[in-house]
Parts: C-alpha cells; sequence; structure tokens
C-alpha cells in the first residue's frame, strides 16, 4: 500500500472512531478510538441491511399474492373467517 | 433514474428502520403496499416464508421450515449449505392473532432468548410493520450486538476496502 493509501485508510479509520491520531512532528500515531459504541452502531446497521434485504425479497412475495387477488383469499380466508 | 424506471415505474420501495429503543429492546420497521393479512400470510406460511427469510447474500438456505401458527405452537427453521446444518433457530407462538398479531420465543440460545413480537397495522392499503425485539437482560442484547460485531467484521473490512477505493484524495487526517 502506498503512503497515500495509507493515509486514506487512516483517515477513514479515524472518521468511523475505530482509531485516533495524533501527529507529533513527522510521526502520526495511531490508537484504538472509542469503539465500542461504533461497534453497536455498525451491528445495528447490519443488521437493518439483513432485514432491509429480507424485506426487499419480502416485498416481491407480497407482490405476487396482491396480483392473485381476492378470489385467492376467500379460499384461503380460514384464519379470519369472514362474515 | 435508469432506462428501466421509464419503461416500467419501480414500485416503491420502502425504508427499514432499526433501533435499539432500550437496554434490553431492538426494533425493526418497515411499510408494505399490501394489506396486513397478505403480508401476515407471508410469515405465517412456510411456503411463502421460505421465498424471502434468506437473502441471497447470507450464503446459506433454509433447508426446512416448519411452523404450527397457533398459540402454544413450534417452529423450526434450519439453515444450510449443501444440505449440511449450519445453524437452527426455534421456538414457540405465544400470541397468534390473525393479521394482527404475532408473538414467539427464541429458544435456541443456552440461556433464555429474546421474544418476538411482530404487530402489523394497516392503513389505506399499505401495512406497516414492527418487529419488537425484547431480550431477557441487557447483557442478553449486549452480547447479541458483541458477537455479531466480531462475525462481521471481516466484511465491513470488505465494506471499507470498497469505500477507499470510491472516496477521493481529498479524504485524511488534515
Amino acid at each position: 500500500m502506498t503512503l497515500t493509501g495509507m493515509k486514506k485508510h487512516v483517515g477513514v479509520l479515524e472518521q468511523a472512531g475505530l482509531v485516533t491520531t495524533e501527529k507529533v512532528g513527522r510521526v502520526r500515531t495511531c490508537k484504538l478510538g472509542p469503539r465500542r459504541l461504533e461497534e453497536e452502531a455498525a451491528w445495528i446497521e447490519r443488521h437493518r441491511q439483513l432485514w432491509a434485504s429480507r424485506f426487499d425479497a419480502l416485498d416481491k412475495v407480497v407482490e405476487e399474492l396482491k396480483q392473485k387477488g381476492d378470489g385467492r383469499w376467500t379460499n384461503e380466508a380460514r384464519l379470519s373467517p369472514r362474515p | 433514474m435508469d432506462e428501466r424506471s421509464e419503461i416500467e415505474p419501480a414500485p416503491m420501495k420502502h425504508r427499514t428502520t432499526t433501533e435499539r429503543t432500550s437496554d434490553r429492546e431492538l426494533v425493526v420497521t418497515r411499510t408494505f403496499n399490501a394489506p396486513a393479512r397478505i403480508v401476515f400470510e407471508a410469515w405465517t406460511k412456510p411456503e411463502l416464508f421460505k421465498r424471502w427469510w434468506v437473502p441471497k447474500s447470507m450464503g446459506v438456505s433454509l433447508l426446512t421450515c416448519e411452523m404450527e401458527v397457533r398459540v402454544g405452537g413450534k417452529y423450526r427453521l434450519v439453515f444450510g449449505n449443501d444440505g449440511q446444518t449450519v445453524m437452527e433457530v426455534f421456538g414457540r407462538y405465544i400470541e397468534v392473532t390473525p393479521h394482527s398479531r404475532l408473538v414467539w420465543t427464541n429458544d435456541e440460545g443456552d440461556e433464555g432468548g429474546a421474544v418476538t413480537t411482530l404487530t402489523f397495522e394497516e392503513k389505506g392499503g399499505q401495512t406497516l410493520l414492527v418487529k419488537h425485539d425484547l431480550y431477557p437482560s441487557k447483557q442478553a442484547l449486549d452480547g447479541e450486538l458483541a458477537s455479531g460485531a466480531a462475525e462481521g467484521l471481516p466484511e465491513q473490512l470488505e465494506q471499507l476496502d470498497e469505500l477507499l477505493v470510491t472516496l477521493d484524495a481529498s479524504v485524511g487526517p488534515a
């Protein structure tokens, strides 16, 4: 990795709170950042993405059921008897 | 935006939200363009459920999907790769109100698992789905978050790599 690439890498890590950096003279020192909260936020975001992709697939199933129309539902209304 | 959208307008896709609402609670919400009875069916009929529960990106498939959707009835989902079981989740339904509410336990863990409450709220032909997980303790939810965070790290790093590719040189310590 080039120095420029590394700077970018560290910059992104720093923005994400995974590291903090301090520059003294020519040396920039990295330390682990306030990561716990970030980890939780990242987990929640991944959890959201998982459900978002599930629900996108569910959209298709639901759309297909809708297309089949109400006739299907009167036959299959066991769960909710209609008057 | 793209050419396809001019030919066939894409149906409106709703946003999924996820929030930790307390030490012990995690809530996911999503609206669907369909009446509650349809969304409810998709959650309670194995042949429909199997078609959406496992996103392709997960790299596993749902090998078994058993659901006895009644109070006290059991469910069991087995995930796997090439017929080999990778993970199994199970529990029982403790509340079943057709088209509006489902509550089940998550019993696969060693200790007491979360209780999931799903509500279907229909309004103007659309359904707001709210999935609420109540964990037995703060530690239980923290543990879930911690284990998931560790597992997800390689994927996160890949995403970071992708991000780095797309970012321009201006990003970085000043």
